[in-house]
């Protein structure tokens, strides 16, 4: 669950394209790897996507956000054409400067066309021009180049791949096949380079993956989600999603992973976790969206009670196309405790749908 | 205020007393005016502000992309993958007919999924912001993009005929083009690949660079990684080339302009001659009275500065209108012989009216300086006496006649030197001397023809012809100064008619030879020197055997650029040529030897033009860049060819498919199958052809075209003649009517002797048919001198072709009698105010 679930629908308006083609996330799907890192082209709608937040020599924090995208357009088999469009790939690349407070983005559309976007699992690939992951093993390179900074990590897995949601598929929404087949490598080891206005720094930290595939899993009543992920210094992650309705409520389908440090995987009901946001919030200039800044997360279950704070509170994308919806998508600071203990940890923090309602599909 | 009283007594007031020569002044310099003006501003529209189609939304990039025939498709991949933040724009350039309007205008292919992420930075140039919303119909090979100025609404259908096919496509949305000026059909890249079977291939990948580091360096870097065919260039190199090329072009048709310039000037000297020397006593009065000689002298200048004033008001409005023309014929020009352009607009901007005022009013005074100064330089005393001024010019002719003589052999020298930076500078140079030297041997050759001619001219037509020539060889500086203008309008429309008539003939034969298939077929859109759609490669097979053809010769051209320059590469099937066809090689080798080098080889045969532009002959070697190779080709010769100034380079179809392997050709030469006649053959080849837009041509109608198109260019040279002649036509009138203002005593004293009024007119129109037959027989020296000039020196310099010299009789003979008539025609007017001077009241004046 995605901030490019608004892709998807701005897609979606520009690109109406039959889903009935397609396959449905399904219950029992049977999960193999490294297939199941790369492209699933019987499925609409798939995306990857790295976040992390890392730290150089010096102590300069940095966050970022790399993430690829891939619509399903046109299944047509007479279109043979290298320029054919049967994908679009979208791709956004989100640098936080979170001490010196800069935040940078940019968004960028392609088609496959003769090698410029694609997933490619003979070469270990998944690029959008010279933004590109390549696997070597178990072990990945992040390469993303912008006009005002690059990100060069290579990450390395410490637990193998987590399958969210229950029976292979996470679910959101009723029916069969309103779900997503829903992989994430949650803690991932990133050392590297950032470089930003020609100045280089050496870098290490945490980064996350999370990789989902589905066909048409949306609801037209949802108005807007949040969504977290955490990395606790116990080894431990969360990942955490509510989504809002128009009406105010909140949705049953809300759910989330907790991951030991042995890497098993917990499901997460609605019922389990509360996620609720508290006071302070930023106002945007640029969208006159209100995001609450300040979250708290109680998990009865795991003893688990956090507050949420971010040290940038300027992380929105504005996309200059109208592909996207406007959202917030940020590094955050994790601090609480799980039973007596004091717990604190890194996550990102996505939030959508507080200028206007996302359109969810039709 | 005594020096303007002065300036108005001497000078304004007999120039309001005598309206019509005043005009005629006023008229030739604002002729002159006008003719520069339009050539300028229409030479400015159609080949200055030249753009060509391929800028037209190629946004803000730093370099580009280039391969003879292509860049592969994968290069994209590869750009798009390099670690800088490089912008890549691929695009494909073609062009399309909107066969409703018949309007040919640029088709691009951009590839608008990326465009539409980058909103921001527009890389297409194209303000999509209006096309989102259609992109949702991007998948549909019918969907098109148009430019506002087409005039066309959402949803619309147009027929579009790209190369040999026709078919309907849907406007999804329009984008502003600037009124026109960046009129184009934008389709998706994968639309316009298809649409032109270019599968595999772009035509071009711009490049935006991040601003760190030199543009050297990044033409380095992405050269490292793109096949050796291509070329990383300037963005907008195509342009420069093409301005480089058209230069040429444009500087012929300037210094063509300013003849008409130099013959307006004539007739201001002449006429301010006349005025000083009709004004003799009157500035002797006004010098013994006190004024100074600088008075004198600016006062008259003051009168040639009112000429030139007067003729540059007139002759801006005159010379606006002129350029519309010029405009459709120039423009006409540059798109059948050097590149697909669309004329900008017409823009009489302040420096092109200062511009003219300068050259209007420079002309005038700097003219008239040598007879103002002649004025300033009257002896009160002398002026009261009559008589010596024309010695002092009888005296002179001798004199003038050995500078002549000089100015002849410096002529000569000049026109030995080869071209200065490609311009024939030298030749110009030498034209000029020409012009000069003619004018000084004029006095000595009037008076020889009249003193060799007074006396049989008197038997042949009788006295009033004999009185006729005693009076030209006594007024000998004015006649010499009319036959000077009159003879080098007269020259020049003869050198350029011999040019151009020589030309036409090379042509003519050349075509004899080159022509030799029976029937030629092209697509029916598009085609233009720099543009070559092509044909269904299944077409050219069905043709090929039809039992009526017994042979094809399948022609592809490419547009390619050599050095620096727009040139053609073509290639051509060796095994039709050999059996059916004669090239003229500048060796004087035979085809079967010549062709024989090029089979399997690396070797070419070029064009004159191309040779002569870029310096090389046989057994030189070439490097050209064909796909993703570039190798040495060997010039195995060189050949006549005068279908293209582009210079182009011809090569084995064998040899080229190896490198461009796309066999579709620019155009079929078909040999009828013996027994059958073309005419059937062409109604069984038009059957196969059916629903294919392809034009099928005779032989003969193939010939007819070309001959349309050389006409057509060289109309602007003809009417720039026109109007050199026309100005001076004007010029003999203005001068017998002044002549006759003068003589009106000698007039006046023959009628009293009982003359009749029909032996007056008889004797002004005998004068000027005198001045006319001057002017012809020393115009037509002059010219055909500097035909041999236009057409040895400074064609082969600007444009590389070897022409035949050939008198064009027909024409000659026509023009000049036309010129010769209006001549005679134009005493009409003086002889009638000669025969209505009442000689009572002329006698009574004195």
């Amino acid at each position: 669950m995605r901030n490019s679930l608004a892709f998807l629908t701005g897609l979606l308006l520009l690109f109406p394209v039959s889903s009935q083609e397609f396959r449905l996330a399904l219950p029992g799907y049977h999960y193999e790897f490294p297939r199941d890192h790369f492209s699933h082209p019987d499925f609409q709608t798939e995306w990857w996507y790295y976040t992390g937040n890392v730290r150089a020599a010096g102590g300069h924090r940095f966050g970022f956000e790399l993430t690829f995208f891939r619509q399903a357009l046109d299944r047509n088999p007479s279109k043979t054409s290298v320029w054919d469009v049967r994908d679009l790939y979208l791709a956004h690349l989100a640098l936080s400067d979170l001490d010196a407070r800069g935040f940078y983005y940019a968004e960028r559309l392609n088609r496959s066309g003769p090698g410029i976007a694609g997933v490619r699992q003979n070469d270990g690939r998944i690029w959008n021009g010279n933004w590109r992951i390549d696997w070597k093993g178990n072990e990945q390179t992040l390469q993303a180049i912008d006009n005002r900074f690059t990100i060069e990590l290579d990450l390395r897995a410490e637990k193998p791949p987590i399958i969210h949601g229950e029976n292979g598929v996470s679910q959101k929404a009723d029916g069969p096949g309103r779900a997503s087949h829903y992989i994430s490598l949650t803690r991932l080891a990133a050392k590297g380079q950032i470089t930003l206005g020609g100045k280089p720094f050496e870098v290490s930290g945490l980064a996350w993956m999370d990789h989902e595939f589905f066909t048409h899993q949306l609801d037209a009543d949802q108005a807007g989600w949040d969504w977290l992920s955490v990395q606790l210094e116990d080894d431990t992650e969360l990942m955490l999603f509510r989504i809002r309705r128009k009406d105010g409520s909140i949705d049953p389908y809300s759910s989330g992973t907790f991951i030991d440090a042995q890497g098993r995987s917990m499901h997460l009901r609605d019922s389990d976790f509360v996620l609720r946001p508290l006071n302070d919030r930023w106002k945007s200039k640029a969208t006159n969206a209100d995001y609450p800044i300040h979250w708290r997360i109680t998990i009865p279950k795991l003893r688990m009670d956090f507050e949420i704070q971010t040290s940038l509170p300027s992380q929105e994308l504005t996309g200059g196309s109208r592909l996207a919806p406007n959202y917030w998508e940020g590094s955050v600071q994790i601090n609480g405790r799980k039973g007596e203990a004091p717990l604190a940890g890194v996550g990102y923090l996505e939030m959508t749908g507080y200028d206007r309602p996302v359109e969810m599909g039709r | 205020m005594p020096r303007f009283s002065l300036f108005y007594r001497l000078i304004c007031r007999p120039l309001w007393a005598e309206p019509a020569r005043t005009a005629l002044a006023a008229l030739a310099i604002a002729l002159g005016v006008a003719v520069v003006l339009a050539i300028d501003l229409a030479g400015n529209a159609a080949t200055g502000s030249f753009h060509s189609s391929l800028e037209t939304l190629a946004g803000d990039n730093d370099l580009e992309i280039v391969a003879t025939g292509g860049v592969p498709e994968r290069v994209v991949g590869a750009l798009a993958a390099m670690p800088y933040a490089l912008r890549i724009s691929p695009r494909i350039d073609g062009y399309a007919v909107l066969t409703d309007t018949r309007q040919s205008v640029p088709l691009i292919g951009l590839d608008l999924v990326a465009n539409v992420s980058e909103l921001s930075t527009r890389p297409s140039g194209v303000d999509i912001a209006n096309l989102q919303d259609s992109l949702k119909y991007l998948s549909d090979y019918d969907t098109v993009w148009l430019g506002e100025s087409f005039k066309r609404g959402i949803g619309d259908r147009v027929p579009l005929l790209i190369n040999d096919h026709l078919a309907e496509y849907t406007v999804r949305g329009v984008f502003p083009d600037s009124n026109g000026s960046a009129a184009a059909i934008v389709m998706d890249i994968a639309t316009a690949q298809r649409a032109l079977g270019r599968l595999g291939t772009i035509d071009r990948v711009l490049v935006k660079i991040p601003q760190e580091m030199t543009l050297d360096t990044w033409q380095q870097r992405l050269s490292a990684i793109l096949p050796a065919g291509t070329e990383v260039r300037l963005a907008g190199t195509s342009t420069a080339e093409n301005r480089k090329m058209l230069a040429a072009f444009r500087w012929n048709l300037r210094l063509l302009s300013y003849i008409a310039l130099v013959v307006g000037a004539f007739l201001i000297y002449n006429t301010i001659s006349v005025s000083v020397v009709r004004r003799r006593a009157d500035i002797g009065i006004v010098r013994a009275l006190g004024a100074s000689r600088a008075a004198v002298l600016i006062a008259f200048l003051g009168e040639a500065f009112c000429f030139g004033l007067l003729g540059t008001v007139l002759g801006l409005p005159v010379g606006r209108l002129m350029a519309s023309v010029a405009i459709k014929l120039m423009s006409a020009t540059v798109e059948s012989l050097y590149v697909s352009s669309r004329p900008g607009p017409l823009d009489l901007d302040a420096g092109a009216v200062i511009l003219a005022f300068i050259i209007g009013i420079g002309v005038s005074v700097a003219s008239a300086y040598s007879p103002a100064r002649e004025a300033s330089l009257v002896a009160p005393v002398e002026a009261m006496a009559r008589g010596r001024r024309e010695y002092l010019a009888a005296v002179h002719k001798l004199r003038d006649l050995l500078w002549a003589f000089a100015l002849g052999f410096a002529a000569l020298a000049a026109s030995r030197a080869p071209a200065v930076g490609g311009k024939p500078l030298l030749g110009y140079l030498a034209t000029l001397l020409l012009i000069l030297a003619s004018a000084l041997a004029i006095p000595a050759f009037v008076a020889g023809a009249m003193h060799l001619a007074g006396r049989s001219l008197g038997k042949l037509f009788g006295v009033e012809a004999l009185l006729a020539s005693r009076s030209l060889s006594a007024s000998l500086r004015r006649t010499s100064v009319l036959v000077g203008a009159l003879s080098t309008a007269i020259a020049m429309m003869t050198a350029v008619g011999i040019m151009v008539g020589s030309f036409r003939q090379t042509v003519l034969l050349w075509m004899e030879d080159q022509l030799p298939a029976d029937l030629y077929m092209r697509p029916a859109g598009n085609v233009g020197p720099d543009r070559h759609p092509t044909i269904s490669t299944d077409l050219v097979e069905t043709i090929a055997h039809l039992p009526a053809v017994a042979a094809i010769d399948r022609l592809r051209e490419y547009e390619i650029s050599y050095d620096g320059m727009p040139a053609g590469l073509a290639s051509i099937e060796l095994n039709v040529l050999r059996s059916y066809h004669n090239v003229d090689f500048l060796s004087g080798r035979s085809t079967n030897a010549v062709l024989a080098d090029l089979r399997g080889q690396n070797a070419v045969i070029v064009s004159e033009p191309f040779a002569n532009k870029h310096q090389v002959r046989a057994g030189h070697s070439i490097t050209l860049s064909m796909g993703e190779t570039r190798s040495g080709f060997r010039i195995a010769d060189i050949y006549y060819d005068y279908s293209s100034e582009r210079g182009t380079i011809l090569i084995d179809r064998e040899t080229l498919l190896r490198y461009l392997p796309d066999p579709a050709p620019s155009n079929l030469a078909i040999y009828v199958a013996p027994g059958t006649s073309i005419a059937d053959a062409r109604a069984t080849i038009e059957h196969a052809a059916a629903g294919r837009r392809v034009l099928l041509f005779t032989n003969r109608d193939l010939r007819g075209e070309a001959l349309r198109i050389f006409d057509r260019t060289f109309a602007i040279t003809y009417a720039l003649e026109a109007v050199a002649v026309i100005i001076a036509v004007m010029g003999v009138a203005g001068s017998l009517l002044a002549l006759v203002i003068d003589r009106r005593r000698e007039l006046a004293l023959l009628r009293f002797l009982g003359a009749a009024s029909a032996q007056i007119r008889k004797l002004i129109v005998a004068e000027a048919a005198l001045l006319g037959m001057l002017a012809t027989a020393a115009g037509v020296a002059l010219g055909f001198t500097l035909s041999l000039i236009l057409v040895f020196v400074i064609n082969k310099q600007s444009f590389g072709w070897t022409i035949r010299f050939h008198w064009p009789v027909a024409v000659l003979v026509g023009a000049l009698s036309v010129v010769y008539l209006a001549t005679v025609l134009a005493g009409l007017y003086p002889a009638n105010v000669a025969v209505r001077l009442r000689p009572i009241e002329v006698v009574h004046e004195e």
